[in-house]
């Protein structure tokens, strides 16, 4: 009979080659020039993968993220798709040249974020895409059938693009990562640097997915 | 080889086959004449047993299910017009030589790559419910006999070999003629040619000559040109009425494999689409798709089309359809060493199609900063087709949170103590900033002023207002 740790190692090693996708490599995606998040997510948002960001309220510095997430891409010259739930995203509010290489799809409606969502996470042309699903009502959010997270997952596990869910509740069932962005940010910080500011945001790890170290023994 | 001819045996049937979707796979018979008088003309290979000439009742007994229509001369109108657009692909000079057939003047094109691009044409048509055959040769005539015996291409290098098992009929003798040549133990063209002209003119008159001439194939004649289409448009009108978007989509379809073919043969590409559906109320539905990346890909526009085609609604039933194609020059470019470019251009055009189909077309791009002061003035762009070198960094760097607009914005109750809001929608005011103030177009009738104050509200989270004449708002959160 095999011991614990020989049945351990093949259960692992049956895992890696049923599921190969789930053992890739985590990380390859775009960093997000936000410390706390990247180090959370150990060095930037993994391609291929669901990356689920909670801003329960407003002001803790989740469009700081984006912005943060915007010079990034820029700076590596790729593409980012904005699904923008409640077209909220202010083009005036961060430097002109970050937008040069932003699709923004402004929706009124979650059926559309949600449909906008599954389209650009297929394209395989865009290097990250952002769905962000704050200031939706969280009654129509919980009303989106688990299938269609999962359908949303299959999808970017087949593709190249990091995907940043940004929800104003945890809601994505079994998503491989959840951070929660929790520092409310002040009236005194609108003289602060941006950069400075995006260093000082905090991020509680709510869920991490086993990385391929791991999965491999 | 100087001369090609494309034909389609059995025309009119396939033109109705290939403009009603029902006929696919059926068996159908092309009928002449009414009533009890009406014979067959043309059948289907799934018509089994019914055969031209054979009386319309008795079509029916011998083939049960068999479908008899008569000729639909709009469908052989646009079945010429694709033959005609496929013709011109190969060579600029080319005759309508009848219904399902059309002449080319190759002189002067590329052998080896005419004879590819025959090949290819041939698979386009068939895939547009036209199957054609084409025969290349030195005469026009040589290229009408290699085109009825071609499967689906055939060249002739060598007149006389080709010719010499071809049946007498090729040269369509008279009667009187064929029953003489039989008597000789005369069958075939080859035979015929290997009698001296002189001799058969003699016996058979300046008909035999004239046929001896046609079975030698050496016959020339002077090509009627027609003009190639200058104007790319198709339209169908509907008996009866459709109110389902598959029609729509199947006759699109054809007219788009259509029109694709005479772009290419034109040397252009269609940078913008035009549909228009005639209703039954006599009104009009108009729409005009530009296309991200002028082409001639008649399954892209397909894809552009059904993307809008599938969140149409009239009012009523549609009775005509015209698809119009806007020609232009073929896009040149080449894109720098290190620019980063599309992996999946036709994947990236047809998303944005979808997605201009799902929340609007005006609300998906990128966006720019438009040129003025005015909050929240931007437009909306056609993504670049590589992502440019980014710009040195701003000499101020962004400084604060970012703002997160509510749009519209929205309005809200302020309460001010020394001109300084202390309280928003009730909700006691912790700070203020501001104010700052910005105004522009003070010489147009838009004229704008706005006044800007940032306040962090004692119970959490710092909001962006902005007073105008019509009084206070919240224009977002800074976040």
């Amino acid at each position: 009979m095999p011991s614990g740790p020989a049945t351990l190692a093949a259960l692992r090693s049956l895992l890696a080659a049923r599921f190969p996708e789930k053992a890739r490599k985590t990380g390859g995606g775009p960093a997000t020039g936000v410390a706390a998040v990247d180090e959370a997510l150990s060095g930037g948002l993994p391609a291929g993968r669901l990356t689920e960001l909670v801003a329960a309220a407003p002001g803790t510095g989740a469009q700081l993220v984006l912005a943060g997430l915007l010079a990034s891409t820029r700076g590596a010259r790729q593409r980012l798709a904005l699904v923008d739930g409640t077209d909220g995203f202010a083009p005036d509010a961060v430097p002109a040249d970050h937008l040069r290489h932003l699709v923004w799809v402004r929706c009124r409606a979650p059926d559309e974020a949600f449909a906008a969502g599954d389209l650009l996470v297929r394209d395989g042309n865009y290097a990250a895409v952002v769905l962000d699903l704050r200031g939706l009502a969280v009654r129509a959010l919980r009303r989106q059938p688990a299938a269609g997270w999962y359908r949303l997952q299959r999808a970017a596990e087949g593709g190249a693009a990091a995907v940043l869910v940004l929800t104003p509740v945890p809601l994505v069932p079994a998503v491989p990562w959840r951070l929660a962005l929790r520092t409310p940010l002040t009236l005194a910080d609108r003289r602060t640097p941006r950069a400075a500011l995006a260093a000082g945001l905090t991020v509680d790890l709510e869920r991490g997915a086993a990385t391929a170290a791991e999965l491999a023994g | 080889m100087n001369y090609a001819v494309l034909r389609v045996r059995d025309f009119a049937l396939h033109a109705l086959r290939r403009s009603d979707p029902v006929l696919a796979g059926r068996p159908v018979a092309l009928i002449a004449g009414e009533g009890r008088k009406a014979v067959v003309t043309e059948a289907a290979p799934e018509a089994a047993g019914v055969t031209p000439g054979l009386a319309a009742t008795l079509a029916m007994v011998r083939c049960p299910g068999v479908i008899l229509r008569p000729r639909d001369p709009d469908a052989e109108v646009e079945a010429n017009r694709l033959l005609l657009a496929a013709a011109f692909t190969l060579a600029p000079r080319v005759e309508f030589t009848g219904p399902g057939c059309c002449t080319v003047d190759l002189q002067g094109a590329d052998p080896a790559r005419t004879g590819a691009e025959m090949r290819l044409r041939v698979a386009e048509l068939a895939r547009a419910g036209l199957p054609a055959q084409i025969g290349a040769a030195a005469t026009p005539l040589l290229a009408a006999y290699a085109a009825r015996c071609a499967e689906p291409v055939r060249l002739v290098p060598d007149p006389r070999a080709f010719l010499a098992p071809l049946p007498l009929a090729f040269a369509e003798p008279t009667d009187a003629h064929a029953e003489i040549l039989r008597g000789w133990g005369i069958h075939t063209l080859g035979q015929l040619t290997a009698l001296p002209k002189a001799e058969v003119g003699r016996r058979l008159g300046t008909d035999g000559a004239a046929l001896w001439e046609r079975a030698a194939g050496e016959a020339t004649r002077v090509l009627r040109l027609v003009a190639p289409p200058t104007t790319f448009i198709a339209e169908w009108d509907y008996d009866p009425p459709v109110e389902s978007v598959e029609p729509l989509l199947f006759r699109l379809r054809r007219f788009a494999e259509r029109l694709a073919l005479e772009l290419r043969a034109a040397g252009v590409v269609a940078e913008k689409l035009t549909l228009r559906l005639f209703l039954e109320d006599e009104t009009e539905y108009g729409r005009e798709f530009r296309l991200p990346e002028p082409g001639a890909d008649a399954d892209l526009w397909l894809r552009v089309l059904l993307a809008h085609l599938e969140t149409v609604r009239t009012a009523a039933r549609v009775t005509g359809v015209r698809l119009a194609a806007a020609p232009a020059r073929p896009p040149a470019k080449q894109d720098g060493l290190f620019d980063t470019g599309l992996r999946d251009s036709a994947a990236f055009w047809e998303n944005l199609a979808r997605l201009g189909a799902l929340v609007g077309d005006d609300r998906v791009g990128t966006p720019a900063p438009a040129d003025t002061h005015r909050p929240d003035a931007f437009t909306l762009e056609k993504p670049a087709e590589t992502v440019p070198a980014a710009a040195p960094p701003p000499v101020h760097p962004p400084r604060g949170p970012v703002l997160r607009r509510f749009r519209p914005p929205r309005p809200a109750q302020v309460v001010c103590a020394a001109e300084r809001p202390v309280e928003l929608d009730r909700e006691p005011v912790r700070a203020a900033a501001g104010p700052w103030r910005v105004s522009g177009d003070w010489w147009k009738p838009e004229a704008w002023a706005v006044e800007t104050w940032q306040v962090e509200l004692a119970a959490g989270g710092v909001y962006q207002l902005a007073r105008t004449a019509d009084g206070w708002c919240v224009e977002g959160v800074l976040d």
